[in-house]
């Protein structure tokens, strides 16, 4: 005893321990000894890489941001309550505390790194205009009228937000005047250029062309590379010049020709479009052309599968052997009044999963791939406050913001005169990973571009992808596996070509749950292939699982993680899954002929929703229908496989 | 005095007297039972003026006579809608009133730029705003707790010894277990390294002594071993490092103060009485905290 105590000394004063801060259990207390030079040469030590410097130039962190963001200047918000401007949301994103709409002192647990502030574009600003009583707008007829009805309030006032919508609805631009829209659009960039500081926050300039034929949403927000010199040599495109999306990409080709400056843009979460986001026809009807295709993946590099009004990777319907395909549902039809039901054929039209293998299909016929998107999630808040955490959700519009009352609020109506959708289905969702190296609007704008981007439906996972034909199983673990992947693969949102005689792809993955979030349960590899039938195909691989447990010969690891939620609580352990998982692996079903892509998703163990801590926090009991638990989860953007160029 | 002048608070107060002045006169106009309206010569040129604004070109005679017809018809009901108390209940009439308001304000904020002296003073005041953070170059190791299991420990001090022998040789980024965390960071403020490693390591990697390897340092990911080469202590920078920033957060303070200040005024003319709270409305307020 004695000897093992002064052995322990020993070992102590050899190692010259040193104590960190108290609370935390010490390796003192172990009881080790000295290792001896045997063993020392024994421990694990990976191959150096021979340039000390080989990770100067690739991204290396992930950025955080919210591409889809409403304020007061939205036609529709301004006039239904909303008094957030573009700068309280950038306040707000950087990590500032406001007052919300509902008057809440209102604060995110965390910063974002990035935000577009995307109001729509049709009549940008009104409320601003009607509140200012604008002399440009009061000399219009129909702005003179609305100004007068909203001095006489009432439901003459409210006649006014029934007028903006309608036409919005109809299409009937009832003024257009280049001074309003200049004047407007001059305030919007220059608050982005008050809040944009390179190298701490982002603030993109941006705006969101709100397409909705027969209430079927096209939307699509447009992000600007460039600042107040080159994006003020323009001004946005609306639905008002026109709802063909083919238009929307004229107009982004005019500016970069005009300017010299870069422009995208990104299509709206796609579950509300009733099929017509990925449809096979454009939007006059006649079939996809190559050069129709060439467009659209020059100008729309990414897409928004998750949000607040629903996720869109996959469906039940699309994906019934998907035991995580039935999250967060929103499909009941689309945005008209009352709703125009969905139909099951639609479903394959407007889901992400879907979209990218009916792209493997026409690129097989066209050439080329129209629908070669990258994944990223925003929130389409109207609140102009970007909230995403389940602890800490503001909703989606003024009455969504905290109340015992939100969740049975009723959005938007069938023709029977119920709701179509409720509060409660809002999602506390999304936000977008951007690998890259500084935080300027250059570097993430390139990064969203090459498609090295990912959703995640709220918590800040960290995930990387590497494909190439020859990883081997332990680089997954070496230290320079970045700088590998990056030198013998091509990272997420990348392409392999023609196979080399004999070989698979290969794929490294590294997951990290949240620093502050719920460990994580699987990382997932989902692969969607034309087989040579020219039919599509999907199949999901569990590559990673967390504790121990096993993957069946089938790719499957059939045993779930487990639940540590306390509903009425509203809390949850990290006593299940793990912080970090890693993956090599190499399809085993691959043929070299066939076009395929191949995506990660990562899965976090169940935590309490949105739901669950109104519950707590207001002492209600919600109706049993509405979930109280939630597995987030990230999707990344995938990589391509094509065949023989 | 000049200085006195100079003050936004004294402009405020000025208007705000005025506004005061301004609003019994009103509140005496609008009674009724005074019957009287007068259309002053000063009305008629803002009619014309008006008019013109709109159509670009003065108004005929007929029209003005028009105007003024329709000027007395909104001033008519106008008083007597007002005596009804018709504007009391309405919810828009009541926020385009406070916005009016509020913009009277907000524009005698923004009159005047902050002077050098007031940004000084803003800096010095709110200083944790635009503090220079901490910043440190360190190298970590990590460890996979659920990988190593009960070795856990072991492994720990094993790496611990290897990492600070004296004429240790090794590549410390050999060692550990992979992870997304970089193993080297140089130079890196404080919330940086927060986002990456959490707060629980952030706050530990401020007190680790410098130049040899320390551990165990948990996070939420595991254990780390961690070698601080470099901790620079945050520090209040000139203001001109920073005089972008404080321009524009001392405008927006000043904006809110004035607000809140010139509401304050006001409220000192009223009592307010809160009745009771229904039960609901008190769990309202305690539960968004």
């Amino acid at each position: 005893m004695q000897r093992n105590t002064r052995r322990l000394n020993a070992a102590l004063a050899a190692i010259g321990f040193v104590l960190v801060t108290g609370g935390f259990s010490h390796f003192a207390a172990a009881q080790d000894v000295p290792p001896t030079q045997a063993e020392l040469k024994e421990i694990e030590q990976k191959k150096p890489d021979y340039s000390p410097y080989p990770d100067q130039h690739f991204p290396n962190r992930v950025f955080w941001g919210d591409t889809h963001c409403h304020t007061r200047l939205s036609f529709d918000d301004g006039l239904m309550g909303t008094n957030l401007g573009p700068e309280e949301a950038y306040r707000f994103a950087r990590g500032e505390e406001v007052m919300s709409n509902s008057g809440q002192r209102a604060r995110l647990s965390r910063p974002l790194d990035f935000l577009v502030v995307s109001d729509h574009a049709e009549y940008l600003g009104l409320a601003d205009l009607l509140n200012n009583a604008d002399p440009d707008l009061l000399s219009t007829e129909v702005g003179k009228s609305w100004y007068d009805k909203m001095k006489k309030g009432g439901p003459e006032g409210t006649q006014v937000a029934l007028e903006v919508f309608l036409s919005i609805g109809k299409r009937q631009e009832l003024y257009k005047s280049e001074r309003i829209s200049r004047s407007v659009w001059e305030y919007v960039t220059g608050i982005a250029s008050k809040y944009n500081e390179p190298g701490k926050f982002t603030a993109f300039n941006g705006f969101e062309w709100t397409s909705t034929p027969s209430g079927d949403n096209l939307h699509r927000v447009v992000i600007f590379r460039d600042g107040p010199d080159r994006v003020n040599q323009v001004l946005p495109i609306s639905a008002f010049d026109s709802e063909n999306p083919e238009d929307l990409w004229k107009y982004l080709a005019t500016y970069e020709e005009k300017t010299g400056g870069q422009i995208l843009a990104i299509p709206h979460n796609p579950n509300t479009s009733n099929g017509r986001m990925f449809a096979l026809a454009d939007f006059m009807g006649n079939p996809l052309t190559r050069a129709y295709a060439e467009k659209r993946a020059r100008w729309e590099p990414v897409m928004e599968v998750t949000q607040t009004k629903g996720d869109s990777e996959t469906h039940p319907f699309l994906s019934p052997n998907d035991e995580f395909a039935n999250f967060e549902r929103w499909d009941f039809g689309n945005f008209a009044n009352p709703v125009v039901p969905k139909k099951q054929e639609m479903l394959q039209f407007e889901y992400a999963r879907s979209a990218l293998k009916l792209g493997l299909q026409l690129d097989a016929k066209l050439g080329v791939n129209p629908f070669k998107y990258g994944m990223i999630g925003s929130t389409d808040t109207h609140t102009g406050m970007s909230s995403f955490d389940e602890d800490n959700f503001f909703g989606k519009v003024p009455s969504s913001e905290p109340s015992p009352e939100r969740w049975s609020e009723a959005f938007f109506m069938k023709a029977d005169k119920t709701p179509a959708a409720s509060g409660w289905m809002l999602q506390a969702a999304g936000i977008a990973g951007v690998w890259a190296r500084e935080n300027t609007r250059a570097s993430l704008f390139d990064a969203i571009k090459r498609k090295e981007v990912y959703a995640s439906t709220g918590p800040r996972i960290t995930v990387r992808l590497f494909a190439g034909w020859d990883f081997q199983a332990d680089e997954v673990e070496a230290p320079n596996f970045a700088a590998q992947g990056y030198a013998r693969g091509v990272p997420m949102g990348g392409d392999l070509k023609s196979a080399p005689a004999g070989k698979a792809p290969t794929f490294l993955v590294r997951a990290m749950r949240d620093p502050e979030g719920g460990n994580l349960d699987r990382v997932q590899i989902i692969k969607g292939w034309l087989d040579a039938k020219n039919e599509v195909q999907e199949r999901i691989y569990d590559v990673a699982v967390s504790g121990g447990r096993k993957i069946d010969a089938d790719g499957r690891c059939k045993t779930p993680v487990g639940n540590t939620v306390d509903v009425p609580n509203a809390t949850y352990k990290n006593t299940i899954g793990t912080p970090l998982l890693t993956a090599y692996w190499k399809d085993p079903e691959f043929d070299a002929g066939q076009r395929a892509f191949y995506y990660v998703r990562v899965i976090q163990i169940p935590t309490p929703r949105w739901t669950a801590y109104d519950q707590k926090r207001y002492g209600i009991k919600m109706a049993d229908y509405v979930p109280m638990t939630v597995t987030d989860r990230a999707y990344t953007s995938p990589v391509w496989y094509t065949p023989g160029k | 005095m000049k200085r006195l002048l100079k003050e936004p608070l004294f402009h405020f107060l000025v208007l705000g007297a005025l506004l005061f002045a301004g609003y019994g006169l009103l509140n005496r106009s609008v009674q009724p039972a005074s019957g009287r309206i007068v259309i002053s010569q000063g009305k008629i040129e803002n009619l014309r003026a008006a008019f013109s604004g709109v159509w670009q070109r003065p108004p005929t005679a007929e029209e003005l006579e028009g105007l003024v017809r329709d000027h007395i018809h909104e001033e008519v009901f106008t008083r007597e809608a007002m005596a009804l108390g018709l504007d009391r209940d309405d919810a828009v009439i009541r926020r385009r009133l406070r916005q009016k308001m509020e913009f009277i304000v907000n524009d005698l904020a923004a009159q005047t730029e902050p002077s050098e002296a007031e940004l000084a003073e803003f800096l010095a005041r709110h200083p944790d705003r635009f503090r220079v953070e901490p910043r440190f170059t360190f190298r970590q190791v990590y460890l996979n707790a659920e990988r190593r299991g009960d070795a856990l420990k072991h492994d720990g001090v094993r790496l611990l010894t290897v990492l600070n022998q004296p004429d240790a040789k090794t590549d410390f980024k050999t060692l550990g277990d992979a992870t997304l965390l970089s193993p080297e960071l140089a130079d890196v403020p404080m919330s940086e390294v927060s986002r990456q490693f959490g707060e629980e390591f952030t706050r530990q990697l401020a007190q680790l002594p410098k130049d040899r390897w320390n551990g165990p340092v948990t996070s939420g990911f595991g254990i780390h071993l961690v070698f601080v080469e470099e901790r620079k202590t945050g520090r209040l920078p000139e203001l001109a490092e920073v005089r972008e920033q404080v321009v524009r957060e001392c405008a927006d303070a000043r904006r809110r103060e004035e607000n809140e200040q010139f509401f304050q005024n006001l409220l000192k003319r009223y009592t307010v009485t809160i009745e009771q709270p229904a039960a609901v409305e008190t769990k309202k307020i305690a539960g968004i905290q």
